[in-house]
C-alpha cells in the first residue's frame, strides 16, 4: 500500500514537472505541441548547464591574480570547429522535430463535424456556426464558443478591424486575425470543460478586455446545442 | 607649438561649447547622458507598469494611459536608449581604437546628434497632445496605427520622431565605416582592429542595410494617416502585412544593432580581467559577420502566428544565430580559462551579462520553433525572453562600459564598492523580475494588457516580479549616485588603471582634443599591453 502510493506520487510530480510550465495541452494538437515544448526545455536546460557550468568553473578556478602572468595562449582550430560542428547538430535535430510537430498541427483533417466563422473585432469575438446560429460578445459578457470533444471543428478566422489573435492557453495555440486575410485551422477537443481564451496581439483601447470562453461538450450535446441555437435565431 | 597648445585646451564647460562641439568624444559623451536620461525616463515608465500589473484589478493607471506607457517604454528603450548609447560608446572609442583624430565627418557627426535629440523630444511631446502619444505599442501596426483607429496627433510625433533618429542612425554608420576603413593609424590593419570597434563596423552595416526600410515602412503609414494613402488599408486592397514585413526587416536586425556593441564590450573586458589574450579574436569576428548575415534573413519569426509567412525558412534561420552565439560564448569561456582572474566591477556585469544573455539566447531558439512559437508568442514569455537579451544582455553591457571607461572618459574611476553593491541590486533585482514572466507568459498570460482576470492564477509571480522592478531600480539609483560621487570627490587614477589592452589606453586619460600626442607601434590587436611589455615575443 504504501510503496505504491509512493510510486503514484512520484508519477504525478513527475508528470507535473514533466510538463515544465507549460499546460498539457486539451488538444491532439495542443499535446503535440506540449510534446515539443519539453523536447525544447530539455535540450535549453542541458546547453546552459554546460554552459553556466564552465563559466562558474572558470570564475572559481581562475579567480585571483597570483604573480607573473598566465600562459598567454589562444586560439585551437580542432575546438573551434568542434564548437561550431556541435551547435549545427543541436539546431538541426530541432529544426526536423520542429516541423514533424508542425506539419501535424497544420495539418487540415478531411471531415471536420462542424466549421466556425470566427471573427474578430474591437473588442470582442463573433462565432457563426451557419445557418443563423451566432453567437457575438462585447468586453463585458465575453461570448462562449462551443465545441464537441472528440472530433475535429474547421475554425475560419478573420478580423473586422484591426490584427487581433486568437489565443487559448490550455490548446497551446493562437493564430493573428488579421483583416484583409482569411485564415483556416482545424482543432480537435479531447477532453470536456471550459477554456480560457483571449486576444493575445494588442489591438487598442480595451484588448486587455477581449476575453471569450470555450465550452467542449460531448458530441450528442453539441448537435442539440446546435439545433437549439439554429432553432432560436429562426 | 602655441597653435597646439590653444588646441588643447578648449574652454572648459560653457554649454555654447557642447552645443557647437564636433569633437567625437564630446558628441560621444553628449550621446551617452542623453541615452542616459531616456534610459532613467524609461525605467520610470516600467515601474509604473510593473505597479500597475502587481495585482489583479486596476489600480494606478488608465487603460489609454497604459497603452500609451508601454509603447513609448519600448520605443524609448530601443531607439533612444540602448542603440544611442552603443553608437555614443562607438562614437567616443572607435577613433580612439583605430589611432584616428577625430571622426571622417565630425559635422555630420554633430548633426546626428542633434537629430536623436529632436527625434527624442518629438516622441516624448506626443504627451503634450490632445489624445496623449502613440498607443499602438513599439511596433506600430496597422490599421491600429492608421487614420481611422489612431487619429490623434501621437502616431504622427512618433513616425516623425523615429524618422529623425533612424536618419541620425544612417550617418553614424557612415562616419563608423569611414573612420574605420580609411582614418586607421600605420600598423593598424583590420585584423588588429579591436573587438569593440569590429562589432561596431558590423553594427554599422546592419544598419545602412535595415533603417531605409523602415523609413519607407513609415513614410508609407504617414501616407496613410495624412494624405488619404491606402498603403496599409486592406478596404482598399492595401495590405496591414506589408508593413510586418517592412517594420521586422528593421526590426529584428535592430536586435543586433543594441547586442552586437556589447558583444565587442565583453570581448574587451574579458581578456583585460583575464590577463590573457582574447581566445579566438578571428572566430570572434567571423562570429559577428555571420550573425549580422544571418540577421537578414529572420525577420519573419516575429510573424510565425500569421499564418503568412514561410515558417520553415525563418525557423532554420533563427536557430542558426545560435552557432555563431554559441561561437561567442566558447571564445569568452576560452579567455578566461587558466586565466588569472580579477573582479572588480565591470568584470561583474561583464559575468552578469554572459549568465543573463545565455537565458535570453536559449529561450530565444525555443520561440524559433513555430508550434512553440503558437503558444509563447504575443505572451509574458517573449516579454521575459526579449528583457534577458536587452536588459540583462545590452543594459549589463552597458553599465560594464560605464564602469569600464569611465576612467578614460574622466580620468576617475567610479567608487569600487557602490560599483559591486549596484551590481548585485541589479543582478538580484532584474532575476527576480522577469523569471516569473517566463513562467506567467507559459500559463497564457498575453503581453500588452493593463490588468487579467483574478481566476487566471498570476497574481503570485506578477507580484513578484514587481517586487524585483523596484530592487532593479534602486541598483540603477545606486549606479547615478556612484556616478555624482565620484565626479564630486575625483581621485584622479592615471591614464590605465586596468592595465588594459586596445589603443585608447595609450593616451592620455581623458585624451587630448586630437587624441595622440604621439602613437605606440601597432603590432598586434594589443598596442597598449605590447606597450608596457616591450620584450614580449608575440603569443
Amino acid at each position: 500500500m504504501r510503496p505504491r502510493t509512493l510510486v503514484a506520487l512520484g508519477a504525478l510530480l513527475l508528470g507535473a514537472c514533466s510538463r515544465f510550465g507549460a499546460p498539457p495541452g486539451a488538444t491532439e494538437q495542443g499535446r503535440a505541441i506540449a510534446g515539443l515544448w519539453r523536447v525544447f526545455f530539455i535540450a535549453a536546460l542541458a546547453v546552459a548547464a554546460i554552459v553556466i557550468g564552465l563559466i562558474l568553473w572558470s570564475v572559481i578556478r581562475y579567480r585571483r591574480p597570483r604573480n607573473g602572468r598566465p600562459a598567454q595562449f589562444r586560439d585551437n582550430l580542432p575546438l573551434e570547429v568542434l564548437y561550431t560542428i556541435i551547435p549545427v547538430l543541436i539546431v538541426t535535430a530541432l529544426f526536423v522535430v520542429t516541423f514533424q510537430v508542425e506539419s501535424g498541427v497544420e495539418r487540415p483533417s478531411t471531415h471536420p463535424v462542424a466549421t466556425i466563422h470566427v471573427t474578430a473585432f474591437d473588442w470582442s469575438w463573433r462565432f457563426d456556426y451557419g445557418d443563423g446560429a451566432v453567437i457575438a460578445g462585447t468586453p463585458d459578457r465575453p461570448p462562449e464558443m462551443v465545441v464537441p470533444t472528440g472530433r475535429p471543428v474547421r475554425i475560419i478566422l478573420s478580423s473586422d478591424d484591426v490584427v487581433h489573435a486568437f489565443y487559448i492557453p490550455d490548446f497551446l495555440f493562437k493564430r493573428d486575425a488579421t483583416p484583409g486575410l482569411i485564415q483556416q485551422f482545424d482543432l480537435q477537443v479531447d477532453q470536456e470543460g471550459v477554456y480560457r481564451g483571449q486576444c493575445a496581439e494588442f489591438c487598442g483601447l480595451d484588448h486587455a478586455r477581449m476575453r471569450f470562453t470555450v465550452r467542449a461538450v460531448s458530441v450528442t450535446e453539441f448537435e442539440t446545442w446546435l439545433a437549439n441555437a439554429r432553432e432560436q435565431a429562426g | 607649438m602655441a597653435v597646439t597648445t590653444a588646441e588643447a585646451a578648449p574652454a572648459r564647460g560653457g554649454l555654447v561649447t557642447w552645443v557647437t562641439t564636433t569633437d567625437h568624444k564630446r558628441i560621444g559623451v553628449l550621446y551617452m547622458v542623453t541615452a542616459f536620461v531616456f534610459f532613467l525616463l524609461g525605467g520610470l515608465m516600467a515601474l509604473v507598469m510593473r505597479t500597475e500589473l502587481a495585482e489583479p484589478g486596476r489600480q494606478v493607471v488608465s487603460p489609454q494611459l497604459y497603452n500609451q506607457l508601454f509603447t513609448v517604454h519600448g520605443t524609448i528603450m530601443i531607439f533612444l536608449f540602448v542603440a544611442p548609447f552603443a553608437l555614443g560608446l562607438g562614437n567616443y572609442l572607435l577613433p580612439l581604437q583605430v589611432g584616428a583624430p577625430d571622426m571622417a565627418f565630425p559635422r555630420m557627426n554633430a548633426l546626428s546628434y542633434w537629430l536623436l535629440l529632436a527625434g527624442g523630444v518629438a516622441i516624448l511631446a506626443g504627451f503634450g497632445t490632445f489624445g496623449g502619444a502613440a498607443a499602438t505599442g513599439w511596433t506600430g501596426y496597422p490599421p491600429l496605427s492608421g487614420p481611422r483607429y489612431s487619429p490623434g496627433a501621437g502616431v504622427d510625433l512618433w513616425l516623425f520622431g523615429l524618422m529623425l533618429t533612424s536618419a541620425s542612425s544612417i550617418m553614424t554608420a557612415v562616419n563608423f565605416l569611414a573612420t574605420a576603413f580609411l582614418f586607421r593609424a600605420p600598423g593598424m590593419t583590420m585584423w588588429r582592429v579591436p573587438l569593440f570597434t569590429w562589432t561596431s563596423i558590423v553594427t554599422a552595416l546592419i544598419i545602412l542595410v535595415s533603417f531605409p526600410p523602415l523609413s519607407v515602412a513609415f513614410s508609407f503609414l504617414f501616407v496613410d494617416r495624412r494624405f488619404g494613402g491606402h498603403f496599409f488599408d486592406p478596404a482598399f486592397g492595401g495590405s496591414p502585412l506589408l508593413y510586418q514585413h517592412l517594420f521586422w526587416f528593421l526590426g529584428h536586425p535592430e536586435v543586433y544593432v543594441m547586442i552586437l556593441p556589447f558583444f565587442g564590450v565583453i570581448s574587451e573586458i574579458l581578456p583585460v580581467f583575464s590577463r590573457k589574450p582574447l581566445f579566438g579574436y578571428t572566430g570572434l569576428v567571423l562570429a559577428t559577420l555571420g550573425i549580422a548575415g544571418l540577421s537578414m534573413g529572420v525577420w519573419a519569426h516575429h510573424m510565425f502566428t500569421t499564418g503568412a509567412v514561410s515558417n520553415p525558412f525563418f525557423s532554420i534561420m533563427s536557430f542558426l544565430i545560435a552557432v555563431p552565439t554559441g561561437i561567442k560564448f566558447f571564445n569568452w569561456i576560452g579567455t578566461m580559462w587558466r586565466g588569472q582572474l580579477s573582479f572588480p566591477t565591470p568584470m561583474l556585469f561583464a559575468l552578469g551579462f554572459m549568465l543573463n544573455f545565455l537565458i535570453g539566447g536559449v529561450t530565444g531558439v525555443m520561440v524559433a520553433s513555430p508550434p512553440v512559437d503558437f503558444h509563447v508568442h504575443d505572451t509574458q514569455f517573449v516579454v521575459a525572453h526579449f528583457h534577458y537579451t536587452i536588459m540583462g544582455g545590452s543594459v549589463f553591457g552597458v553599465f560594464a562600459a560605464l564602469h569600464f571607461w569611465f576612467p578614460k572618459f574622466t580620468g576617475v574611476l567610479l567608487r569600487e564598492r557602490l560599483g559591486r553593491f549596484s551590481f548585485w541590486l541589479m543582478m538580484v533585482g532584474f532575476n527576480v523580475t522577469f523569471w516569473p514572466l517566463f513562467v506567467v507568459g507559459l500559463r497564457g498570460m498575453p503581453r500588452r494588457i493593463v490588468d487579467y482576470d483574478a481566476a487566471a492564477g498570476w497574481g503570485g509571480p506578477n507580484l513578484l516580479a514587481t517586487a524585483g522592478s523596484f530592487l532593479l531600480a534602486l541598483g540603477v539609483v545606486v549606479v547615478v549616485v556612484n556616478i555624482v560621487v565620484s565626479l564630486r570627490r575625483k581621485e584622479f587614477v592615471g591614464d590605465d588603471p586596468w592595465g588594459a589592452n586596445s589603443l585608447e589606453w595609450a593616451t592620455t586619460s581623458p585624451p587630448p582634443h586630437h587624441n595622440f600626442e604621439s602613437l605606440p607601434p601597432i603590432r598586434s590587436e594589443r598596442p597598449a599591453f605590447d606597450m608596457r611589455h616591450p620584450s614580449e615575443e608575440r603569443a
